[in-house]
């Protein structure tokens, strides 16, 4: 082994050259192996209660009986009001009739809790959201305003379809509650138009933390120590019930919520969970690994999935209940279920804190948890960093390409050098020593990245009616864009120094440094998204500028590169993805902005910041082969 | 706000019949007064109240005056006294202003202040440390964290209500412990101060369940001098228990407590709707009054009166509803009707239990009910660990004239306020919100920073907002970091922080007024302490064992028996042979190395 390692000193083609690519390539390789292996039994575990306080499915649920005769009459009371809101002319793109929000505010005064109204307005791609969150507070009977838990009921579902059967349970729940004595925290009953904008008002303004178009809340109560929101968008009974849990940015809800929530629909009430929309799980590897991709690519993408992701950036866990299927449980049974889950919360003593915030979920009853599914991510990050590291080493030296190239000129820089890489020198006996020239490698990173801001600007400010056409823009500026920089820097940018071969080593070193750094910082907080943004980066691993053959094998050889290399460009992707999905571009460039604006998505950063300036000077290196 | 005020009535109630007995230097009274509040609830208020002469109070003959009260406020120089133990909330919105204008109640959990006479300030505090332990034993709360970071002297909050000779140097000192939970075991002690000790009389009503299953309830205790012009001067104590509670919640039977849906047949339905069937019901509200009982409310009946009470010119019950619904009382009690239209007292027979019934009556007046002064909400804004803001909602209903008032807070040491950020924001009843200077409303601020782990920080602002508008204060606030032996080894949901005290100035009729915010709960960064735990547990596993094997090595000397016989021996020789060993072992190591 020590005469390997020796040997390896000698041959610097090696050692900065192969076993970094090698290197890089295992890492890469071992990282995607790692996510596939997670689904298997010895990799992931079965979820469990930490918090014992919550004692899912131990009391008895009670919501039946003459509640649905009730739920029946305010279920018709609305639709009346809705239809004949209709009749005189209130537009389909509003959920709700004045006339039915008015009802609901009448309602839950009735029924004895306090009621309060707030206005909201949303400006984003040139599109106004505005409506009327409308919220009822049950006094916990003898507690202080200290705590609360919020039932969300938007009369438009996380699909746009109208939740009436939603609406009418969370009001017919309201009246329920109020004559329990037991509640230790407040419940906050909330009705938004919609599920995109309205609890974001409403939870931003509960912080005081709303932009002037919302109005304050006149109303508050207590710390808010979970949320759960009721979707019931059809009329006949359901048979399973659909856990969404994704929160913006890729946050997730601590897993003891959501192991209650599957304990009590599955063991007390008799009916199946479902996750990522995960219809029939037979809990094979493939249906795991679909499932954990399902969550991931959520997860990444890191937009709103319902009224519940606008919790979870205030430390509020918080998940959206949705019947799915047809069976045989009717809206009580959901119901119940919401009581037994308003019950377990209750009997909560501190803020969910047990159990994991960072998790994947494979099935209903099993996860891997962070320690187990970070190495993936940090893995592909890492390939990045061996690179860049291999690169800076490799451009301490002349002639990486011959070995052994007799060392005349290292006598004057030895004395310039850090004191590090005269101790690596002394190592690789014989080995020269290079200046490098850093001042034009660290501009032009910086600069691009500094670049990417244009892009994120534009296209969170554009008109929503623009985005396809800048989107296209961007593609063709995406071709000429890497071309005309590799002619700018072969040409030595019109200065007197002309660039040198190792200055493209340095400047891809620095971006794949960059690249790293950020991606494994990420693989933190947004585990999917910095595995994604990996992947897709792989590539610029291996990116060299081509010296050896002869000019047209040059060219020809860059060019299929970089034909392959934009087909991984960000809106390349972006419209590969819309295309296959069938989606418009403008209807995801929408979507994205107001992310931007209303939920607060950072994933264009990261695409406009770290992905995009990346594979650009990747492309750049790739083109100077052509000059 | 020109309706005869129910609780004004309650006062002069009180004073006028005390009135009548100023002369008596020791006597008792205890007094009943009901009133159903909107949204069936119910409002009970029970008044007991002794005094004794100072000069057999200072010579311990206790008549009247609970002698183990007595004994602990002379112990302590306590010339005046304040406790309080409050749980719920007021709902002001549904029941107007609060019993006894707010003077009788404290903030959620228990509330104490007392003027304590003495000579300065270490030693009025080393005499309220000594009040709140022994009152921390009398009534079985947690007084006793009542420490230096929990005790303020307010400035202008609070006046004394009772009279004072000028001679004394009296020093106000106030606490409060948001967090204590308030339950039966604080009842007893309480009652066993009454004369009759929950026997008979009024007090016979006291059940631990139903009172403790109250919407809001607020127990007082409150004694002071009082020096009646040109007669005696006597101590007063006053002792008040006030709750709501639930009508339908009290009236289900203890052994099914359960509120489950009512039969289908039961339920009522609005008839009107075209809609309306055997499976479908849209629920009408109920327009008539419930009805109700002493028996069924507090689950049982009041046992005649106390013998000790002043009963002949008195009447202990009173029942505040319009003259036209129809009461039905148990036999031997008379009913006299008061002339204001709504109040109605009975004078009760000392033999017999005494009951009381109203039915469900569809009733056209309403008992009125007065505004409150004014609306107060404080609230904590903001989120994550380090920083967060306080907003505190002041709104003035009248029309026609300000509230000026003082506003209190004692804020524990951990979160520290930026006074500088006070910032006012006045909004008028067409909702056009302006930022003013807070200087514009705050004509004075007392405030006294917190020292870490010594006193928290104290801040009285005396303000005024302006007739029909909203004001609204903020001010941001800096999150310490605790030790982690600071933190309390109970479950952790967040620190207390106590409720503010308002108390108004120009109220109507110059008797005090208070409002007590609702308590806040400031969320600290706490670590998981079952992390630490484990690593320490693990942590420590290792470094024993590792530790101990080292050291093992290190000291013990290996010897052989016969070696270790002559070690053993206190001779000359064994001495000798013991620091050859000590210097073979020395040497030895060194020989391994050379090899």
């Amino acid at each position: 082994m020590p005469a390997a390692i020796r040997n390896l000193r000698n041959k610097p083609d090696v050692l900065f050259v192969r076993l970094p690519n090698v290197l890089s390539l295992l890492c890469i390789v071992v990282g995607v192996v790692w996510l596939l292996l997670l689904p298997l039994n010895e990799y992931s575990r079965n979820t469990y209660i930490s918090e014992n306080a919550l004692l899912p499915g131990q009391v008895h649920a009670y919501f039946t009986g003459s509640e649905q005769n009730i739920f029946r009459g305010y279920k018709k009371e609305l639709e009346v009001l809705l239809n004949e809101g209709r009749e005189e002319g209130v537009s389909q793109d509003v959920a709700v009739t004045p006339a039915a929000h008015n009802k609901v505010h009448s309602i839950l005064q009735a029924a004895g809790l306090k009621v309060a109204t707030q206005k909201y307005e949303y400006t984003s791609a040139g599109i106004t959201h505005h409506g009327e969150n409308i919220y009822g507070i049950i006094h916990a009977p003898r507690g202080d305003a200290t705590e609360a838990i919020v039932l969300v009921a938007a009369w438009k579902t996380a699909d746009d379809e109208l939740n009436l059967k939603g609406v009418t349970l969370a009001l017919t729940l309201s009246r329920y509650f109020k004559r329990w004595s037991l509640w230790s925290k407040d419940i906050i009953f909330l009705f938004t138009p919609d599920s995109k904008s309205g609890t974001q008002a409403w939870i931003d303004a509960y912080h005081d933390l709303q932009p002037a178009s919302v109005q304050p809340l006149p109303l508050k109560s207590g710390a808010l120590q979970g949320a759960l929101v009721i979707e019931f968008p059809f009329e006949h009974n359901f048979r399973s019930l659909h856990v969404v849990y994704d929160g913006v940015n890729g946050q997730l809800p601590n897993l003891d919520l959501i192991n209650t929530a599957v304990a009590i629909a599955g063991g007390q009430m008799g009916m199946g969970t479902n996750l990522q929309e995960m219809w029939e799980h037979d809990d094979s590897y493939q249906a795991r690994l679909k499932t954990i991709l399902r969550g991931m690519t959520k997860q990444g993408l890191g937009y709103a999935t319902g009224a519940h992701s606008s919790f979870m950036p205030y430390h509020i866990d918080a998940i959206t209940l949705q019947p799915k299927g047809e069976g045989w449980e009717d809206e009580m049974a959901l119901g119940r279920t919401i009581e037994s889950l308003c019950r377990s919360l209750n009997n909560l003593l501190e803020h969910l804190h047990q159990s994991f915030f960072f998790y994947l979920l494979m099935q209903t009853n099993r996860f891997v948890s962070i320690g187990t599914y970070l190495p993936s991510a940090m893995l592909i990050a890492g390939n990045f960093t061996i690179m860049a590291i291999a690169l800076w080493m490799r451009t301490g030296y002349y002639s990486d390409s011959k070995t052994n190239a007799p060392a005349e000129k290292s006598e004057s820089e030895k004395s310039s050098d850090t004191k590090g890489q005269s101790m690596t020198e002394e190592k690789t006996k014989g080995t020269p020593v290079a200046e490098r020239l850093m001042a034009m490698p660290l501009t032009l990173v910086s600069g691009l990245h500094l670049l990417g801001l244009v892009p994120l600007w534009m296209f969170n400010t554009l008109s929503h009616q623009y985005f396809t056409t800048a989107t296209y823009v961007f593609v063709v500026v995406d071709v000429v864009l890497p071309l005309l920089l590799a002619a700018l820097l072969s040409s030595g940018l019109g200065l007197s120094a002309p660039i040198v071969p190792q200055q493209y080593l340095l400047i891809k070193s620095f971006t794949l440094l960059l690249l790293g750094l950020s991606l494994s910082t990420l693989a933190t907080l947004n585990f999917s998204l910095s595995f994604m943004i990996g992947l897709l980066c792989a590539p610029l691993s291996f990116i060299v500028r081509l010296q050896s053959p002869s000019a047209p094998v040059r060219f020809a050889v860059s060019t299929i590169g970089l034909l392959l290399l934009n087909l991984l460009s960000p809106p390349i992707v972006l419209l590969g993805v819309c295309w296959y999905t069938g989606v418009s571009v403008e209807s995801v460039m929408t979507q994205a902005a107001f992310g931007w604006d209303v939920w607060g998505m950072w994933t264009q950063v990261v695409v406009w910041c770290v992905w995009w300036p990346a594979w650009l000077i990747g492309c750049v290196v790739l083109g100077s082969s052509m000059f | 706000m020109t309706t005869f005020s129910l609780f004004s009535f309650l006062l002069t109630l009180a004073v006028a019949l005390w009135g009548s007995n100023v002369l008596a230097l020791s006597d008792y009274h205890e007094q009943l007064f009901l009133q159903p509040l909107p949204q069936s609830s119910l409002l009970a208020s029970f008044n007991f109240r002794g005094n004794t002469s100072q000069q057999s109070f200072d010579n311990q003959h206790f008549r009247y005056f609970p002698r183990a009260l007595g004994q602990i406020l002379q112990h302590a120089h306590t010339k005046e006294l304040h406790l309080r133990f409050s749980t719920g909330r007021w709902d002001a919105e549904s029941w107007g202003s609060r019993p006894w204008n707010g003077s009788k109640e404290g903030g959620t959990g228990v509330e104490l202040w007392a003027w304590i006479n003495a000579a300065d300030d270490e030693e009025a505090f080393a005499r309220w440390i000594t009040l709140t332990q022994s009152l921390s034993g009398l009534f079985c709360a947690s007084l006793n964290f009542v420490d230096s970071t929990r005790t303020t002297r307010p400035v202008v909050s609070f006046e004394p209500t009772g009279d004072h000779s000028k001679t004394d140097g009296l020093h106000l000192l106030h606490g409060i412990l948001p967090g204590e939970v308030v339950c039966t075991e604080n009842l007893t002690p309480f009652l066993k101060l009454l004369p009759c000790k929950g026997k008979a009389g009024i007090s016979s009503l006291f059940d631990g369940h139903k009172l403790f299953d109250a919407a809001w309830q607020s127990m007082s205790v409150d004694m002071r001098p009082v020096c009646p012009p040109g007669g005696e001067c006597l101590v007063q104590i006053e002792q008040t228990v006030d709750m709501v509670l639930d009508i339908e919640r009290s009236k289900r039977p203890r052994a099914n407590p359960i509120p489950r849906p009512v039969p289908n047949e039961q339920l009522v339905c609005d008839t009107s709707k075209q809609y309306n069937s055997e499976d479908t019901c849209y629920p009408l509200e109920k327009m008539t009054e419930t009805g109700w009982s002493l028996t069924e409310v507090f689950g049982r009946s009041l046992q005649g009166v106390c013998p000790l009470a002043e009963t002949d010119s008195e009447q202990s019950v009173c029942l505040r509803v319009p003259h036209e619904r129809s009461v039905f009382t148990s036999e031997g009690a008379s009913e006299i009707k008061q002339d204001d239209g709504y109040t109605r007292c009975f004078k009760l027979d000392p033999e017999q239990p005494f009951d009381l019934a109203v039915h469900e009556q569809q009733m056209n007046t309403k008992v009125p009910l007065e505004e409150p002064i004014l609306h107060a909400e404080r609230t904590i804004v903001g989120h994550g660990q380090e920083r967060g803001g306080m907003r505190i909602i002041f709104g003035n209903p009248s029309e026609t004239t300000a509230v000026d008032f003082i506003y209190f807070e004692s804020l524990p040491w951990f979160l520290r306020p930026y006074i500088h950020t006070l910032q006012a924001t006045i909004t008028g009843r067409n909702g056009v919100r302006q930022e003013i200077p807070a200087s514009d409303l705050v004509t004075e601020t007392f405030f006294r920073p917190a020292i870490d782990r010594e006193r928290g920080s104290q801040l009285e602002l005396a303000l005024s907002v302006p007739a029909a508008s909203t004001v609204t204060l903020t001010y941001d606030f800096e999150k310490a970091i605790l030790r982690y032996t600071e933190y309390p080894p109970d479950a952790n949901r967040g620190f207390n922080v106590a409720p503010a005290v308002i108390r108004i100035l120009n109220s109507p009729d110059s008797s005090p007024v208070y409002i007590r915010s609702t308590s806040l709960l400031l969320p600290l960064p706490t670590p998981d302490f079952s992390m630490p735990y484990n690593v320490i547990i693990l942590t420590s596993t290792v470094i024993a064992l590792g530790f101990g094997t080292v050291f093992n090595l290190l000291v013990r000397r290996i010897v052989s028996v016969d070696e270790a016989a002559a070690l053993g021996a206190h001779t000359l020789k064994g001495r000798i042979l013991s620091k050859l060993v000590m210097l073979r072992d020395i040497l030895r190591p060194k020989a391994t190395k050379v090899e």
